[in-house]
């Protein structure tokens, strides 16, 4: 119980961190059902460094104004699957969106998938890992039973739906009897830090995050151990809803992967920490499917959770 | 050294448990009501036990001594709360069972032997280290540590190992009397770690006291029980490894020997941050090491 305050605690934090941007920082009014005429409104999925991630965006979203001729505007989903709900009311135009959350919005609301950016690595997609500390003795699923398990978002799948399909083809199905404690962090560093401090003895998050950490400080990586690693899907995709014009949603696609090749295109992608971007279709989010599938969940009722 | 009787009835008891907890450190306090807590429990007959809870000051004859005691008064079973504790009294080669708790990484304590088992628990000491550098640059550290505490010593070791692989000096200051604590008034580094000292914690105020007046970041591994003002603790909860000890105790009273009970490591832990102390100092805190804590002290 105290675990869960604690967790709840976290939520809290991290919620009234991107409600203020959301009010404050972004976009006000941007809740409002009805936008201004020749405005475009895009969401994104709040990642460890809002404030980072906001500066980032704002880059791309001068120069996509520029380059389409309308307001683009950004605000940040308080948690990572309330951009679906945000969708359905009609209140975005489009999104950044994680993998498990891009898949959920394509199968369910009809999104239309149009690029993905290229990291500074050369890397568009990401995996999740399942990891635990080298001195911990855990070496597989059997021996975590009883353990602690930390997730990040139940609308993650490096995060969330990885862990479960690792976990069902080990053989465990019913996580509430098989470990310990279970809880979600909120973020992917979070789940990192809360397997390197012991407060949980297992962890899933997104492999750009984990290598990041480990490049930063080098002993994350001689402490953990990473046991298992998803396929490969797209880390973030711009997806938009499906009524969108055809002539917007075309030129806002064909906008993106110019960028590269116009110097002030260049600059914005430097200063958005990215080499490119690429043409991302429904069939890279398959492997998604077939995880949701592995791992038995049922994808509305994550829906209707958030 | 202080001789206390637990529980009623204990003029008639038929089964006396001795138990040895140096020094008057909270966190073997609270392990220890935990422990007299679950034995209850789990006993039926737990009014017919007789607690003897001996607290010598933390001195290695002391630590003998009440060993010696508590066998000589032909025990059923001893309890021991840390490492020096529990080697004090495996080192009088009694037959009597022994249940440890609240020992510092036991696979690496050398606490074998077919009578005994208990329970210790491991802390990341990386971690606390990987905070501090959150917090500033961290060129230089000081340890606290008592060399007649052979654990601390182990985490004295660790420390020094890992802020080597990171280009960090390393001050160990050893704690062995209270006058020791003055010198930390002239170590000059930029954060203190504070091991799982007895020593250290019996004048936790005075160690704090000095560190908050040169202004240096301030890391423990046990909890800040008495808010001394330690601005970031790491800590195995104490009450689990009490209730552990009391389960050991309660399955060797029915009859099973320690040898067949497997010795556990407790590796929860959790990270208060003290955000007071933070202000005080005029550190600016990153709101992802708050969102971190399982626990900040406003």
């Amino acid at each position: 119980m105290r675990r869960q305050l604690f967790s709840a605690y976290r939520f809290a934090v991290s919620f009234i961190a991107c409600l203020l941007f959301c009010l404050c920082v972004l976009v006000p009014g941007s809740g409002r059902a009805e936008r201004p005429a020749g405005e475009l409104l895009l969401g994104i999925e709040p990642e460890h460094n809002i404030f980072d991630q906001v500066q980032r965006y704002r880059f791309l979203a001068a120069y996509l104004s520029d380059q389409l001729g309308v307001k683009v505007r950004l605000t940040i989903m308080s948690r990572y699957g309330e951009v679906i709900k945000r969708f359905r009311s009609r209140k975005l135009d489009g999104a950044f969106l994680s993998a498990y959350t891009a898949a959920l919005g394509i199968r369910e609301i009809g999104l239309q998938p149009l690029a993905s950016p290229v990291n500074l690595n050369g890397e568009s997609t990401s995996q999740g890992y399942i990891f635990v500390r080298k001195d911990s003795g855990i070496k597989n699923g059997s021996t975590m039973r009883q353990r602690s398990i930390a997730f990040v978002d139940p609308a993650t799948m490096e995060g969330y739906l990885y862990p479960l399909a690792y976990l069902h083809r080990q053989g465990v199905t019913d996580l509430d009897s098989f470990f310990s404690r279970q809880y979600f962090t909120g973020s992917h560093a979070s789940t990192v830090f809360a397997v390197l401090d012991g407060r949980a003895d297992v962890g899933s998050a997104k492999d750009t995050v984990y290598n990041k950490m480990v490049e930063n400080d080098p002993s994350i990586g001689q402490e953990l151990l990473v046991l298992g690693q998803s396929a490969k899907v797209p880390e973030t995709t711009l997806c938009v809803r499906s009524e969108l014009p055809v002539g917007l949603r075309e030129k806002l696609g064909a906008v993106l992967l110019r960028m590269e090749k116009t110097s002030r295109g260049k600059r914005v992608l430097r200063q958005f920490e990215a080499l490119r971007f690429i043409k991302t279709t429904k069939s890279d989010f398959y492997r998604i499917e077939e995880m949701v599938q592995e791992s038995m969940v049922n994808k509305t009722v994550h829906l209707n959770e958030k | 050294m202080v001789l206390v009787f637990w529980l009623p009835s204990a003029i008639q008891a038929q089964t006396r448990i001795g138990v040895i907890m140096t020094g008057n450190v909270e966190y073997y306090r609270t392990m220890h009501e935990a422990f007299v807590a679950e034995l209850d429990k789990r006993m039926p007959d737990a009014d017919q036990i007789e607690i003897i809870l001996q607290r010598p000051f933390p001195d290695s004859i002391a630590w003998s001594n009440a060993a010696r005691k508590l066998i000589a008064v032909d025990v059923d079973l001893i309890v021991a709360y840390g490492a020096p504790v529990t080697h004090a009294v495996l080192d009088e080669k009694s037959k009597i069972p022994v249940v440890y708790a609240g020992v510092y990484d036991p696979e690496n304590a050398a606490l074998s032997g077919r009578n005994v088992t208990g329970s210790g628990f491991k802390v990341p000491l990386s971690s606390l280290l990987r905070y501090f550098k959150r917090l500033k640059k961290i060129d230089s550290l000081c340890v606290v540590f008592s060399s007649l505490e052979e654990d601390t010593v182990r985490q004295s070791n660790q420390l020094v190992a890992l802020a080597g692989q990171q280009g960090i000096n390393v001050t160990e200051v050893d704690i062995r009397r209270r006058s020791d604590v003055a010198q930390l008034e002239d170590i000059k580094d930029d954060a203190v770690f504070i091991t799982g000292s007895v020593f250290a914690h019996l004048w936790i105020n005075d160690i704090v006291s000095i560190l908050q007046k040169k202004g240096d970041l301030s890391g423990d591994i046990f909890p800040d029980s008495s808010a001394a003002g330690v601005l970031l603790t790491l800590y195995s909860p104490p009450k689990a490894q009490g209730r552990k000890a009391a389960a050991m105790a309660a399955r060797i009273l029915h009859g099973e020997q320690p040898k067949d009970i497997e010795a556990e490591i407790f590796r929860e832990t959790e990270l208060v941050f003290n955000l007071v102390e933070a202000k005080r100092m005029g550190i600016k805190v990153p709101v992802q090491l708050i969102v971190e804590a399982t626990r900040v002290i406003k």
